[in-house]
């Protein structure tokens, strides 16, 4: 069939059809869309035989059987009564209401979504991650912390034992605070240093809404010539800000932890404070103890071979739990623990 | 510890507010935990009697009381259930004070009220029964001030006292503490001067490196000495329990007052009598005050008389030579001991006190006579008859002051602060009145601050003395480039494509119990054991996560939940002989149908082994060596046979299978479909493998021209494994996938047989393949799949 054939037909298939639909009374519109448009329908027919037609003269025939082929729906559509609405023919029988395919998604913990946060704002600040063993021996966890074998301030670090025993034929023990890897990060470099650690630590302390045997630690340590403590003060307000969005104040308050002096607290101004009632997070005082901070003691520099008198440093950390507990608005640290699904899959 | 407002006060000219003096505390470190009030603070109370007790007309739940104080008798209206004819209580007068304010005269229910019946929060006491009127004790005078009845009215501070604070652990100590940072006027304690040349019981201190000092009185006719009443209310105050016998109440009020541990012994027991400060000889007993049968040793020191031990120094008396009613003449001991041994005894034998306490943290030098001169004058006073007949230093080796050179830049240095040297040099002062302004500042360390031992604690008391907010917030810091781990960059990327997938994560504890292990066919012995475990739930730590998704995974069947999709990163721990120590592992857990509840559009399936290894697919995706391999030895909680091995490389990248029966039984589940992986993550956080550039796997090119594909479905047998039958095409010519699509086991195929339908995709970087090309590949793959398995086609 060459092209002038082709067109002949058309020309044929719309007059019969013109026909067809002027008859009174009309015909059955289905049977007429299924003589001309159907899948084996007239036009349809012809619309396949142009695959035998050369490319080049191809192209504008097709454009014709396609404008018939639309002059013939619309007429078949006015005989059925309705002008073709956009709804119907975009919904016919589809509730767009009914639930999507479930991918569902699992969880981060929240414990691991303060975590890379924490994480984060120390690395924006130019510290890098270091690590530590969990077992680790007396010499990392309190003797190079300035916490002498018989000193009241080991109280404060209730300890656990493993039944295995370090070169110095000492009880290994699991750590009790992140600290040991201030130490072990000054054995392994020379200063300069600027380091975080994050991890798990262990305490003997019976469990309760806010106590936990096993909890998380974040702290970083700095050391160079010249390090102060207001260098920390603004290291520590920058991360707060970081975390707490721009608006919040850090104050200090005196402290002490063995391994620095002078020590210090570090609060933050409260965030959830609303006004015109008594708030519950910070019992009404506007601050919130949020970490530990202070200069490196000099006895601590000493154990790791820095000069205090050429270097200084600061160190700053706190508990992960207490982060997640205010940011998640929990209560009661043991829910962090227990793996609930319906409490895990709230964690976006 | 608590403090009590009255009785700091008695060291302090002016003292300010309890408010403000909790708020000037907390700036220098002193962490006030809680400020309550105590005792009566009401006024315009009387001690009433009900005489008489009528219906209220108007209301049922109130009573008309006829209430008499001594003088007259009033009616006034009581809503309490408690009242009854007869009773002394708490009475009220119009214009009293109490606790919610000044009481006015009141109409209740149309009757008015001339007062009222109190209950002890409307007193504003704590600490007492406030469920309905407070009754008082039958004895009470009727008419009498009622508060009279109760301690005095005052203010309780709890500080927090951490280890370096030795030196605040007493009134007085506090109160100079005030007096220095804030410059208020201090009130030294009343101590009488007691001398006495006489020697009634010799004292030998033969360790004079444990005992520094050893300071004692004896007072002879002390029989009958009684706790005075202020001095019993203040011991109640600090949650001491008054005897009434001065001897011991006045120790415990000296400790309190002025922070020296005194002990007094009634010489009457001491063989000798004789004071012997030595060590424990071996095998040496003494029965403590608390009825211990205490064996001792001798790296203890103990007070001995000339026979036998008569206190384990500084911790705790013995019963034997305990002060009693009867006793008639003590030695007063008042000593300083070495911090180390007491803390090492106090170890040792198990008992803390608040005498070992205050030892441990070091007391200062030069309080032990004067402690022992103030409980001796609060004895003199309450017994008349009393006299001193000893008064005895041991001092050998008088305590040396450190004196530490003050460099002002120095502190500013330290603190990154301006400070003028004015500015430090008068904190300096502060504790050291007669500091001399020459340079450098030889700063003599007050004999009670024994952590003071170096510029950086001079700095911290400059810091305190000026409030650390002078510290200022500025920094010029150096930019530093920051790395991470490698552990911590495979964790996370581990961690966040499981959340992708589905899966939680969990948090367990690494501790683990006996049976745990046992339930996972794991060998306690393999696992390092804690020394000083909780409890035995708490025994081991955990040599696999295994068990804490187990119980994790209990832990939400039990709350209603069908499918339980868990992981969790964390640390597993070995014994050291077995190899590595600590190892971080990836493991989690597959359970349930999934997705779970299904969809309106299909429905759900069971979590398989293929759902899992799907999962391993994803977690290993582009990273090169990865494979599965048959183990030769899986770890026992595996079903055998139905475990896999990762590989990476030459090394394991762990497992993953169904867990065994025995193990899944221990779970309670309603079928054994659980399956488990573990991944230890250092086969993974490779150093200098983990680099963002090193990551990136360079872009394959592909095919412009488009590509065929050809089904095919053969029959062979079950023995030869899809991975044989993979391994099979490699080779082929264009051949871009072999992707099985179906595997078919059933009617119409041989028992020891199945069908497996592979869709073939061929696709040439050189030109579009036709079908003669495709045809002859296809004969090609099956010619050698027939040669190597038997393979035929299904018809």
């Amino acid at each position: 069939m060459n092209a002038t054939d082709w067109k002949g037909k058309l020309s044929a298939i719309r007059d019969s059809f013109s026909v067809s639909i002027a008859q009174k009374p009309a015909g059955d519109p289905e049977a007429l869309e299924l003589r001309f448009l159907g899948r084996k329908g007239e036009l349809a027919l012809l619309l396949r035989d142009l695959k035998d037609i050369p490319l080049e003269e191809r192209k504008p025939l097709g454009a014709l059987g396609n404008t018939a082929k639309q002059e013939m729906e619309a007429k078949l559509a006015e005989l059925k009564g309705s002008a073709p609405a956009a709804a119907s023919v975009a919904a016919p029988g589809l509730d767009l209401t009914l639930p999507g395919r479930p991918f569902p998604k699992g969880s981060l913990h929240p414990l691991t979504h303060v975590m890379n946060r924490l994480a984060e704002g120390f690395l924006k600040l130019g510290f890098s991650m270091s690590d530590g063993p969990l077992v680790e021996d007396d010499y990392h966890n309190f003797e190079a912390l300035n916490f002498p074998q018989y000193h009241p301030a080991r109280d404060m670090q209730d300890t656990f034992y493993v039944d295995a025993k370090d070169a110095s034929d000492k009880f290994m023990l699991l750590r009790t605070h992140t600290s040991p890897v201030q130490i072990r990060s000054m054995e392994r470099a020379e200063p300069p240093i600027r380091v975080f650690h994050t991890g798990r630590v262990f305490r003997s302390e019976a469990v309760d809404a806010s106590h936990s045997f096993a909890f998380h630690q974040i702290e970083g340590l700095y050391v160079d010539k010249g390090v102060s403590m207001a260098d920390l003060k603004w290291t520590a307000d920058a991360f707060m800000k970081d975390l707490f969005g721009s608006g919040v104040k850090t104050r200090f308050n005196p402290s002490y932890f063995p391994f620095v002096e002078p020590g210090a607290e570090v609060d933050m101004s409260c965030v959830f404070c609303r006004t015109g009632e008594r708030c519950p997070v910070c019992k009404g005082t506007g601050w919130l103890e949020l970490m530990g901070a202070g200069m490196v003691h000099p006895n601590v520099l000493k154990g790791c071979k820095y000069d205090p008198a050429k270097w200084s440093g600061f160190a700053f950390g706190g508990g992960i739990e207490r982060f997640a507990m205010l940011l998640y608005g929990i209560s009661d640290m043991r829910m962090l623990y227990e793996n609930d699904l319906r409490i895990l899959k709230q964690v976006q | 510890m608590k403090i009590l407002y009255s009785w700091l006060s008695d060291f302090l000219e002016n003292p300010p507010t309890p408010e403000d003096m909790a708020a000037k505390l907390n700036r220098i470190g002193l962490k006030v935990e809680g400020l309550h009030k105590t005792g009566a603070s009401f006024s315009g109370v009387c001690v009433g009697q009900i005489m008489k007790i009528d219906k209220h007309p108007n209301a049922d739940k109130l009573a008309l009381v006829d209430v008499h104080d001594g003088q007259a008798t009033m009616r006034v209206v009581c809503g309490a259930k408690n009242i009854a004819v007869g009773q002394k209580i708490p009475f009220a007068k119009v214009g009293a004070l109490l606790s919610e304010g000044e009481l006015k005269k009141a109409k209740i229910r149309g009757v008015d009220s001339e007062g009222m019946i109190c209950s002890a929060g409307e007193l504003g006491l704590e600490g007492y029964d406030n469920s309905g009127i407070l009754v008082l004790s039958p004895d009470a005078q009727v008419g009498a001030d009622a508060a009279t009845l109760f301690p005095r009215a005052d203010s309780v501070l709890e500080i927090e006292m951490l280890p370096n604070l030795g030196y605040c652990l007493s009134h007085y100590a506090i109160a100079r503490e005030l007096a220095l940072f804030y410059g208020l006027k201090f009130k030294e304690a009343a101590v009488p001067a007691i001398e006495s040349a006489g020697c009634a019981v010799p004292v030998e201190v033969k360790v004079p490196d444990l005992c520094l000092r050893y300071g004692a009185i004896v007072i002879k006719g002390v029989k009958g000495a009684r706790t005075p009443e202020w001095m019993a209310a203040r011991l109640r105050a600090m949650g001491s329990n008054p005897k009434g016998n001065l001897l011991i109440d006045g120790s415990n009020y000296v400790m309190y007052e002025l922070g020296q541990p005194t002990h007094c012994f009634d010489i009457a027991k001491l063989s000798g009598p004789k004071i012997i400060v030595r060590r424990a000889l071996p095998g040496e007993m003494l029965k403590t005050l608390d009825g211990q049968d205490l064996k001792l040793d001798p790296g203890m020191m103990v007070i001995a008389d000339s026979s036998k031990p008569v206190a384990l120094a500084g911790v705790m008396g013995g019963a034997d030579s305990a002060v009693s009613d009867e006793t008639d003449a003590i030695l007063i001991e008042s000593a300083k001991f070495k911090p180390s041994n007491v803390r090492l005894a106090s170890k040792a034998s198990g008992i803390k006190s608040e005498s070992s306490y205050r030892f441990e943290r070091g007391v200062d030098s030069e309080l032990p006579v004067k402690a022992a001169r103030r409980l001796a004058g609060l004895i003199l006073e309450a017994a008349p008859g009393a006299r001193v007949e000893q008064v005895t230093d041991n001092y050998p080796v008088k305590y040396q002051t450190p004196v530490i050179e003050v460099d002002p830049a120095k502190v500013n240095a330290i603190l990154g602060t301006g400070l003028a040297d004015g500015v430090i040099y008068s904190c300096l002062k502060a504790f050291q009145p007669d500091l001399k302004d020459s340079r450098p500042w030889k700063f003599s360390v007050p004999s009670y601050r024994l952590d003071i031992e170096s510029v950086y604690d001079v700095a911290e008391e400059v810091a305190r003395y000026s409030g650390y907010d002078v510290i200022p917030s500025v920094s010029n810091m150096p930019m530093r480039p920051s790395t991470v781990t490698p552990l911590w960059t495979v964790t996370t990327e581990l961690r966040n494509t499981l959340a992708a997938l589905g899966f939680s994560e969990a948090y367990n504890y690494d501790f683990v119990s006996a049976k745990e292990l046992k339930a996972c066919g794991v060998d306690e012995a393999a696992a390092l054991e804690v020394k000083n475990p909780l409890s035995s739930d708490y025994q081991y730590l955990r040599p696999t996560l295994l068990p804490g998704l187990l119980k994790t995974l209990r832990y939400n069947l039990n709350r209603g939940r069908e499918t339980a999709l868990f992981f969790e990163a964390g640390t597993a721990y070995a014994r050291k002989d077995a190899g590595k120590a600590e190892e971080v592992y990836c493991a989690g857990l597959a359970y349930g149908p999934i997705p779970e509840g299904g969809s309106w559009q299909g429905g759900s399936a069971p979590a398989d082994f293929y759902v899992l290894k799907g999962v391993m697919n994803r977690l290993f995706a582009g990273r090169s060596g990865f494979r599965y391999e048959k183990p030769r030895k899986a770890p026992a909680y595996f079903q055998p046979g139905l475990c896999l091995e990762m590989k990476l490389g030459g090394g394991s990248a762990g497992h993953l299978g169904r867990l065994a029966p025995a193990v899944c039984a221990g779970a309670d589940l309603k079928d054994n479909n659980l399956f488990y992986f573990e991944i230890p993550l250092s086969c993974l956080a490779v150093a200098g493998k983990t680099e963002f550039w090193q990551k990136i796997a360079k872009i394959k090119q592909v095919s412009a021209f488009p590509q065929n594909w050809r089904d095919l479905s053969l029959v062979l047998e079950e023995k030869h494994e899809w991975g044989e039958l993979e391994r099979a095409f490699s080779g082929v010519q264009d051949l871009a996938s072999a992707r099985l699509v179906d595997v078919y086991k059933g009617k119409n195929i041989p028992a020891g047989f199945r069908s497996l339908t592979i869709r073939f995709t061929f696709s040439s970087m050189a030109a579009t393949l036709n079908d003669a090309e495709v045809g002859a590949r296809m004969t090609a793959v099956l010619e050698k799949l027939t040669k190597n398995f038997g393979a035929r086609l299904r018809a």
